[in-house]
């Protein structure tokens, strides 16, 4: 059924189609409708969940773990300083290979801006998440169901990012799948441990010293790796069902392209129509979507870019005293190839300013006429 | 244990040589029930029922946060036979009883103490419109007990004795059973329908009530078994002033009894009623009810007024005139009935043996108020002239002359109350009980008291206390139609919602639903602890609303 909605409602009924059986949230702008739309079909009985509230989100984390444990499907959904407030747990919830599913709407830190920025997640690079960064509601929708059928099979724990107000508060078509469908899909939960007080086993409890340490952690990056086939396989199989895939990445134009533009979240759709007028002037312009950033599907990333003169990389985040985030990851995925194309570090939109086509004309236009790769250009900045 | 029990119970090593063997996620492999984690734990929590200051705080002992409970539960009649385990007149002390258990009630901290008059009055009269009655369960005994007055003290006593099977008769001097109940205390404020269903309930019991029967020496009554003195105090005191035994000057317990009992006194429009106890102000209530203009002078302030105090601001708003600081000095009459009073104004000094402070007369400060009625209510003292010389009474008893006579209510305790008579009353039942059947005094259960900071008010939210509705001023003071109204069955149960059921289980559920540890467990109405695995952490104790857990340290 096709419904226009908001990227938070396409959240939502993602979630409940998932059938979760306990929901821990706690609502902060821009992320806050999504709780209160889980919290109705909850009190409504659309959705035969518990919904805990709960005093912050490290408890909705803690309790999401918990709840997990125990062998059930869990959801929940944060933004921005919540997610900072989390990190403790999303390292808890990845070391014991919970297969958690969040949403987080991508928003700005650091003091009271409320708009799209995507340093929150990438802060949180190293949790041990999966990361999918999506481009509209309907993927957002679809991402989320994705996410626990990959989560589940490999048992580490997904981000689902969506950005504020662009996405998050913008209504869009998007087509609800079918519940029978989804429920065909996305078969119900059944790890191969979990908390049962009638026959009790330590779950993550007590210290696990230099002896296993290290094995966990081997074992974590080893479902890592397979998190990139799993997703790739679920991903088509998704598109059988329900007609829509989405790749761990998105070629766009890049066969015969000399600028390859790096991008992910909604500046994909930008780009898209700047190429394609680009193109139409018969520039040799293409695009790379980034959509899973964890694992990071360097492989895919290597193949798509090693032909082109030049890559333009667009971030919509900055790690302090380096660079944009998307630049160098891109940078580390091929380095070690002998011949590659220079990487051009794009910085823009902080703290949601707008990503305009001209800004993305702009980038392109700077990395044609710029012979040597810049680490950081500012676009847009008032300097 | 069997070693396959033990195979299940006992720690087990395991050693991985390898990445593959270890599990994804991480679990023991084997089990922890050997794990006994309560062995961690330093405090231990215990259910241990505490007691509420309200209970505390009841003369009679009432088990209020116990009848309460059953209100929040619809258990209106139940609660009514709780009441009565301890009060045989929940209907009456349920309306006039100054109920000091508001006071002391941890919610009044909070918000409001709880309105357990106005509970306790519910279930009174849930029962009532039940029909509910008592059954003996003892059989008759042959024992024969007189007690002398039919008061709240010897009815006390003689439902508790006829309850334990005594054959039991009641004289009463006057025409009607009920003493002070009767006599002394205005129907606005005690309806006598309530009265009579009361006593009928205890009559139903087996008590036979004599009246128009005044004892003049107890040793008429040599032929009984035992003998309980608990005539009250119903003797007012003289004023001491020239002029005093002029015709329109009366006391105060003989114009209640008047208008109580006879519905008709001869007052004339101007009454002065003088004295601050509870007779005082009844007696001007009901005067102004009667049409006449009702002053009442008090020769203290009103912080050392010993009425009860919403009595007193009951009376002022009904438009009685009160002058404090102001004592009587003559009656002034005229053709041999009273025309003035002079008073001297006075001023409060250090405080007297009584603990108020002494009232002294400002010298050349007396001033006269016109008066055709003058009501002398100064207190009341017991007429001992019923007994023996050197007969000393006591609620224990003494063995005078071969009788056995006992002494219950004002003629001992002197406290005035209701409920300090119906209190006394059952301490002199039991004495009798034990007299015949041996036994041990009862005791006041040692419990810890219940403070405000026991409670854990996160539980409930403010919320005003249900108070009973008044009849309308202007209907007030023209009749004697009972003023407080009942609160409803709904309103009830609301207000019972709002108790903190201090130190006793209200089976929330929350020690159940927050220990971490799974260890509490739920049994029919009671809840267990399994110390096996419960590390002593004491959230079920901070969670428990109503301070019912304790941590004790454990022994090492």
């Amino acid at each position: 059924m096709k419904k226009v909605i908001t990227g938070n409602r396409a959240v939502a009924y993602g979630a409940m189609l998932s059938r979760p059986k306990v929901i821990a949230a706690y609502p902060i702008t821009p992320q806050t409708t999504i709780v209160e739309y889980l919290a109705s079909f909850c009190a409504d009985g659309t959705l035969n969940a518990k919904f805990i509230n709960v005093e912050s989100e490290h408890s909705a984390m803690a309790a999401c773990i918990g709840a997990s444990a125990t062998g059930v499907r869990t959801f929940t959904a944060t933004s921005s300083h919540g997610l900072a407030l989390m990190h403790e747990m999303l390292h808890v919830a990845s070391f014991y290979r919970l297969p958690i599913v969040m949403a987080n709407v991508n928003r700005s830190l650091g003091i009271w801006n409320i708009h799209s920025d995507q340093t929150d997640s990438l802060s949180q690079r190293d949790t041990g998440w999966l990361q999918f960064y999506c481009e509209n509601n309907q993927e957002v929708l679809d991402t989320v169901i994705q996410a626990y059928k990959i989560s589940e099979k490999v048992l580490l724990p997904s981000m689902v990012v969506l950005e504020a107000f662009v996405l998050s508060h913008t209504s869009e078509i998007v087509d609800i799948p079918e519940s029978e469908l989804v429920d065909s899909f996305l078969p119900e939960y059944n790890p191969p441990y979990r908390l049962d007080p009638d026959d009790p086993h330590t779950f993550g409890a007590g210290p696990i010293g230099p002896d296993y340490y290290f094995e966990f952690r081997y074992k974590a990056q080893m479902a890592m790796e397979d998190a990139l086939i799993v997703a790739k396989q679920v991903d088509e199989e998704f598109k059988e069902v329900f007609g829509r895939g989405y790749g761990l990445i998105e070629k766009y134009k890049t066969e015969d392209a000399e600028v390859i533009l790096v991008t992910s979240g909604t500046i994909s759709s930008t780009s898209r129509l700047v190429i394609d007028e680009r193109r139409k002037k018969g520039e040799r312009v293409g695009m790379l979507k980034i959509r899973l950033f964890r694992p990071f599907p360097r492989e895919e990333i290597r193949e798509a870019l090693q032909g082109a003169e030049k890559v333009a990389v667009v971030d919509r985040n900055i790690s302090f005293g380096q660079g944009g985030i998307f630049a160098q990851e891109i940078k580390s995925a091929l380095c070690n190839l002998s011949q590659k194309p220079p990487v051009y570090g794009f910085i823009t939109g902080l703290g949601g300013r707008d990503v305009t086509p001209e800004i993305i004309h702009q980038i392109i236009d700077h990395t044609l006429a710029t012979e040597r790769p810049e680490e950081i250009i500012w676009m847009g900045v008032k300097r | 244990m069997t070693p396959q029990e033990k195979a299940t119970t006992e720690p087990k090593r395991i050693i991985f040589e390898h990445e593959r063997e270890m599990p994804p996620m991480v679990v023991s492999l084997g089990t922890v029930l050997f794990n006994k984690t309560g062995t961690w734990r330093y405090l231990r929590p215990i259910y241990e029922e505490k007691m509420s200051p309200c209970n505390n705080a009841c003369p009679a002992g009432t088990n209020i946060q116990g009848f309460i409970h059953l209100i929040r539960e619809r258990k209106f009649v139940e609660a009514w036979r709780l009441i009565k385990e301890t009060n045989p007149l929940p209907g009456v002390c349920g309306r006039v009883c100054p109920h000091p258990c508001e006071l002391e009630c941890n919610r009044r901290k909070y918000d409001e103490a709880i309105s357990i008059h106005a509970l306790e009055r519910l279930a009174a009269d849930s029962a009532f419109n039940e029909e509910a009655s008592e059954e003996l369960r003892l059989p008759r005994r042959k024992e024969r007990i007189a007690i002398v007055g039919s008061g709240p003290a010897g009815l006390s006593c003689a439902y508790f004795l006829a309850k334990e099977g005594y054959q039991v008769t009641v004289f009463e001097a006057l025409s009607a059973v009920g003493g002070m109940l009767r006599v002394g205390i205005p129907k606005y404020r005690l309806p006598r329908e309530v009265l009579d269903k009361e006593i009928a309930n205890i009559e139903a019991l087996g008590v036979s009530f004599k009246t128009n029967s005044k004892i003049q020496d107890i040793r008429e009554l040599k032929d009984y078994d035992a003998v309980v003195v608990a005539i009250g105090a119903q003797k007012s005191r003289r004023l001491n002033i020239p002029g005093e035994d002029v015709a329109g000057v009366i006391s105060g317990m003989e114009f209640l009894k008047e208008v109580n009992l006879d519905g008709k006194t001869q007052i004339g429009k101007n009454v002065i009623i003088i004295g601050g106890g509870n007779t005082a102000i009844d007696a001007a209530r009901s005067a102004l009810r009667l049409g006449a203009k009702s002053t009442l002078i008090y020769r203290r302030s009103r912080e050392e007024m010993p009425a009860i105090e919403e009595e007193v601001e009951a009376a002022s708003k009904e438009g009685v005139e009160i002058i404090y600081l102001a004592s009587p000095t003559k009656i002034i009459a005229q053709a041999g009935r009273v025309s003035e009073v002079e008073f001297v104004k006075m001023r409060l000094g250090e405080p007297d043996e009584t603990g108020r402070k002494r009232p002294i007369p400002i010298e050349g400060s007396e001033f006269t108020r016109q008066a055709d009625t003058v009501i002398a209510a100064l207190g009341e003292e017991a007429d001992l002239s019923l007994l023996p010389k050197g007969l000393e009474l006591s609620e224990s008893g003494v063995n005078f002359d071969g009788m056995q006579v006992f002494g219950g209510g004002d003629v001992v305790t002197l406290a005035g109350r209701v409920v300090d008579a119906i209190a006394s009353g059952r301490r002199t039942a039991n004495a009798i009980v034990r007299y015949f059947q041996g036994g041990e005094p009862e005791s006041k259960p040692v419990k810890k008291l219940v403070s405000f900071e026991n409670i854990n008010t996160a539980y409930f939210p403010h919320q005003a206390a249900v108070k009973p509705s008044e009849l309308p001023l202007a209907e007030r003071i023209s009749s004697f139609a009972e003023i407080n109204l009942s609160i409803s069955v709904e309103d009830g149960v609301r207000e019972a919602e709002r108790c903190f059921s201090c130190g006793v289980c209200r089976q929330c559920d929350n020690c159940l639903n927050f220990c971490p540890e799974v260890a509490v467990s739920r049994r029919n109405s009671t809840y267990e602890i399994n110390y096996d695995y419960c590390k002593g952490c004491g959230i079920c104790a901070t969670e428990c609303p109503g301070n019912v857990i304790s941590l004790v340290e454990e022994g090492r």
